[in-house]
């Protein structure tokens, strides 16, 4: 039923473009009709990387001109059709995404872009080095249809629209599944995706891969409607700017972006070109550019997202008239006033052996040991540069240890990726949160459901199962930039325990919150406890902590000063002078 | 928040109104048989604008002259028309003007265009299939290999060119001073015009004219420096340099280098290919003793007979000298209209019938040969000129009998 329902909007507009460029039989008219969808795609292609993963490729043409060449060449030298070149030209624009993505995914934010920039550029000097400044395609006045060479111009745009609709679909497929929520995770927060057990080189290498192949396919499609090839016009910048202006015009991100910025800039360039063009040379690109500039200033994410949020807020009044905050409170107070019973020593789940690591000579974890046991949850704590934030990234992989090993069910995980780490069943949530602002809590905490889930319905099953015992499910689909601290806090929680750990990280969840608010995420924690998890926590509301844990672990400058139960941690003078301050030392003396 | 969206909407009514006048403006042209409409496509904006300024200039005195002197006398006198479109600065550009062109002014009989090869390319897949004669000065060999019936090239083919003009340059030599070349340095730049010509010299060309190669330097533009390179040259001392830049820039400082060194104003005579080195903008940079005595072989230029026209394009468009691109243009109007009085009616499948099979005695406008072109569209005999720097001026010294000046060569 929602596929269905996804599918019809793009059917229904391409149908009534076809309908409209049949309707058309002014060549000129034919050919801009033709390159709308031409560079609809080209931004489409350029949006599954860029768009979803938030890094910016400012050398898409690379991609682009392969297909372009690939078509032309093989047409040329093997006489090939172009019905097979252009899926010839996708494999191998798929295949220089790998080559490319492969070692310019070492490199983030303007240092990938920028890299991205030299390959286009690159192959450019290449194509001009081997001779080929200028291809054209052969004439085939005696089989057109078979080489791709229609009298009539309107078969051109309908196979445009084909590919532009398939690139849409395929578009829309991934951005609702694992593979669309691993990319979106990635451009929201690459560490907390690789923590959420995502696999974030490996969706990257895909992304730019399936990218890659678009482009590359339109690319040959290009060079069919243009009859000839030159490096200029295929591994241009202007054809990597071309990319980037559809797709940021229209919205970035989303599906209809690229085609929105298509539809309207594309007929707008050719109409100021054969119009004030031809009064003041030149002019028509200052109009256009101011054009863009004007839209970019009013709708900084595109046009779709400006228009959807102002449609958002006249058709939907508020959507939260029936679901109120308190309501959710309530739900979650009414769990507060059960009292756990201490844990019982169990089994390690988590054993720690004199883990060490320095940044230059500051010594941040020195040789600190702990095991963690079934079903208990550990306090940890210490002054602010104590190392324990450190320790947890130990703990999850975002560091690797100088020494000591970790040991997670008895087998040693030190220096292994984040994502690894999490598919042994070690969740974490952040000190400082790293909610998908744009997506609903339910999208937020399947993101994270995906390491476990094998299926989409079941991370949806998992994340709605994990949303419930947060006591978050009747705001579920409310969007995360709306939410209030605590229910930032509760949501965060969720993504972790969506991926059904059995060891949890909270890295200061309760931070930031007021003390009726803590006392609700601590009795969803205490919850959590009872249902057999194990949890490792950092804070520094004593209060709450001093109800909560089984045991603290006390860290000053990096080593582990004492353990033990919380009456008597509390007490110990070592802790009460390194890390409560006098004031405490008073009542310690009590 | 209300009043953008209204903003937003009313803009795009706008723009659906603008293109819908725009349709229906276009629809409405009636033939006039008083008058012949000639298409003129070439860049006037983006990067190659200031060359395609000077096409349409020559254009528009071919055409003042011809209706001046009456006509298309075989239509009753009609007067021809200029319409002038935009290629613009890119292959895609170039096509969809060449698009607009066919399917917007159907009673065009024949265009000229459109200045770089690659764009040429791209419009004449466009107007062959539209049956419009498209004449060429672009000498790309590629554009009149591809079988098409409706493309005329006037030039000498890029291949063509490279082969007349070693044998000319050693004329040249001998003539100018009596002694024969045989050691030459090849200095070229590393972009696609320059590598094909050096290319062709190295392999084969330089060999079938017994020239031996001592030096052979490519770099890529800009230059930071040229001394390295000129140094090769001092000590190498080729009777002949060529020189292949395509950056005004790197023209400049390797020629004010083979000054310093005392190697410049032809006292190592150097030669160029095309039109770069020639150009007027040379001048805003590098001083007219500079570039004394430097050489350049271009596929057309100003030259003996067309002293009236050299002087009016000064006068009228204060133009220093006229390039390949303002005498091609003026000689292509004149071409079609020939072909027009020959086809005897405004219509363009009857004009290129004419181009093909017109005769029309040798060239006035064009370097040698004849206005006849052979199957392939190419013009038969399209010859060569050479041009040299002769006090801040680039003048046509070769072929003699289109000479304007004498070769200036050191005696040493």
């Amino acid at each position: 039923m929602l596929r269905m329902r996804s599918l019809l909007p793009p059917l229904l507009f391409t149908l009534a473009y076809a309908l409209v460029s049949l309707g058309v039989t002014n060549s000129y008219y034919q050919l801009i009709l033709t390159l709308v969808p031409v560079w609809a795609v080209f931004g489409l292609s350029w949006n599954l990387l860029s768009g979803y993963t938030g890094l910016i490729s400012f050398g898409h043409a690379a991609f682009f001109g392969i297909g372009a060449y690939a078509t032309a060449l093989g047409q040329i030298y093997f006489d090939i059709s172009p019905w097979l070149l252009i899926p010839v030209a996708a494999m191998l624009g798929g295949v220089a995404g790998l080559l490319i993505g492969f070692p310019t995914f070492r490199l983030q934010g303007h240092y990938f872009a920028l890299a991205m920039l030299a390959y286009p550029l690159a192959i450019l000097y290449v194509f001009e080095w081997l001779g080929f400044q200028e291809v054209t395609l052969p004439i085939k006045r005696d089989a057109p249809v078979a080489y791709m060479q229609f009298a009539d111009p309107r078969f051109y745009t309908l196979l445009g629209l084909a590919i532009m609709l398939a690139t849409i679909v395929l578009t829309q497929v991934i951005e609702r599944s694992r593979f669309g929520m691993a990319l979106l995770a990635i451009k929201q927060n690459e560490a907390a995706a690789e923590a959420a057990g995502i696999n974030t080189l490996a969706w990257k290498l895909r992304a730019i891969t399936l990218s890659g192949a678009i482009a590359a396919a339109i690319g040959g499609f290009y060079a069919q409607v243009l009859l000839v090839v030159t490096p200029q016009s295929v591994f241009g910048m202007l054809v990597s700017a071309q990319a980037l202006t559809v797709a940021m015009f229209g919205g970035v991100g989303t599906v209809w972006g690229p085609v929105i910025g298509s539809v309207i800039l594309i007929p707008l360039a050719e109409i100021l070109h054969a119009e004030a063009g031809a009064r003041i040379p030149g002019i028509q690109g200052v109009i256009f550019g101011i054009a863009i500039v004007c839209v970019i200033l009013m709708a900084p994410e595109g046009l779709f997202w400006k228009l959807r949020d102002l449609l958002r807020k006249r058709s939907a009044p508020k959507p939260t008239v029936d679901v109120t905050p308190e309501a959710a409170a309530a739900n979650i107070t009414a769990l507060k006033p059960v009292a756990r019973q201490r844990a019982a020593k169990g089994d390690v789940m988590l054993e720690v052996k004199n883990l060490s690591r320095s940044f230059g000579g500051l010594k941040a974890v020195q040789d600190v040991s702990f095991k963690l046991h079934k079903n208990e949850i550990l306090g940890i704590i210490g002054p602010n540069g104590a190392g324990k934030t450190t320790l947890f990234n130990l703990l999850n992989g975002f560091l690797k240890p100088s020494q000591g090993e970790v040991l997670i069910d008895g087998r040693d995980m030190s220096g292994q990726r984040p994502h690894v780490i999490c598919e042994a069943g070690v969740g974490r949530t952040f000190q400082v949160m790293r909610p998908f602002l744009r997506m609903s809590i339910l999208d937020n905490v399947v993101v994270g459901a995906y390491v476990r889930a094998r299926t989409d319905d079941q991370a949806r099953k998992f994340a709605a199962d994990a949303v419930a015992r947060v006591g978050l499910s009747a705001v579920a689909d409310r969007v995360a930039g709306e939410l209030s601290t605590k229910e930032l806090r509760l949501m965060e929680l969720a993504r972790a325990i969506a991926g059904q750990p059995r060891i949890l990280l909270l890295d200061e969840t309760l931070a930031g919150l007021g003390h009726g608010e803590a006392d609700e995420v601590v009795a969803v924690i205490q919850q959590l406890a009872r249902d057999g998890m194990t949890i490792a926590i950092i804070e520094h509301t004593m209060q709450a902590m001093v109800r909560l844990v089984d045991r603290f672990l006390v860290l000053d400058h990096g080593a582990v000063i004492t353990e033990g139960l919380p009456e008597v941690v509390t007490r110990d003078s070592r802790v009460v002078e390194a890390y409560l301050g006098k004031k405490w030392a008073g009542h310690a003396a009590n | 928040m209300t009043a953008k969206s209204k903003i937003t909407i009313s803009r795009r009514t706008l723009l659906a109104g603008a293109s819908g006048t725009l349709i229906a403006s276009r629809a409405a042209w009636a033939q006039q048989p008083s008058e012949v409409k000639v298409g003129l496509l070439v860049p006037i904006s983006g990067l190659y604008a200031r060359p395609g300024t000077v096409m349409r200039e020559g254009a528009e005195m071919a055409i003042d002259h011809i209706n001046a002197q009456g006509g298309v006398k075989a239509l009753g006198g009609a007067k021809l028309k200029l319409v002038v479109l935009d290629s613009g600065d890119t292959t895609e550009k170039a096509k969809n003007a060449a698009q607009r062109m066919v399917a917007q002014e159907t009673d065009l009989v024949a265009a000229s265009g459109a200045y770089l090869s690659s764009f040429t390319l791209a419009v004449t897949e466009v107007t062959e299939r539209a049956n419009l004669p498209m004449l060429t000065l672009s000498y790309s060999d590629l554009i009149t290999e591809r079988g098409f019936k409706y493309v005329f090239q006037t030039a000498a083919t890029a291949g063509s060119q490279a082969k007349q003009a070693l044998p000319q340059l050693i004329k040249l030599a001998e003539t100018a001073s009596g002694k024969r070349p045989k050691t030459v340095a090849i200095l070229t730049d590393n972009t696609g015009a320059s590598i094909a010509s050096a290319k062709a010299m190295r392999e084969g060309l330089l060999a079938e004219n017994q020239l031996q190669l001592i030096v052979d330097e490519t770099f890529t533009p800009p230059l930071a420096d040229a001394t390295s390179l000129v140094q090769k040259i001092r000590s190498a001392k080729p009777d002949l340099l060529f020189f292949l830049p395509t950056v005004i820039s790197d023209a400049k400082l390797l020629l004010e280098k083979m000054n310093e060194f005392g190697l410049g104003q032809g006292k190592i005579p150097t030669i160029s290919f095309g039109i770069a080195i020639a150009e007027p903008d040379m001048l805003q940079t590098v001083s007219p003793e500079l570039l004394q005595g430097v050489l350049t072989c271009v596929a057309s230029w100003g030259a003996k007979g067309h002293e009236a026209l050299i002087a009016e394009l000064k006068t009228r468009y204060k133009e220093p000298w006229m390039t390949q691109n303002a005498i091609s243009t003026y000689g292509d109007m004149w071409v079609i209209k020939d072909a027009l009085e020959k086809a005897g009616k405004a219509d363009r499948v009857a004009v290129g019938e004419a181009l093909r099979t017109m005769d029309g005695g040798p060239s006035k406008y064009y370097p040698l040969g004849e206005i006849k072109f052979d199957e392939k569209g190419r013009r038969v005999g399209a010859g060569m000129t050479i041009v040299q720097w002769q006090a801040g001026v680039p003048v046509t010294v070769f072929p003699p009998e289109l000479a304007l000046a004498k070769p200036f060569w050191p005696k040493s």
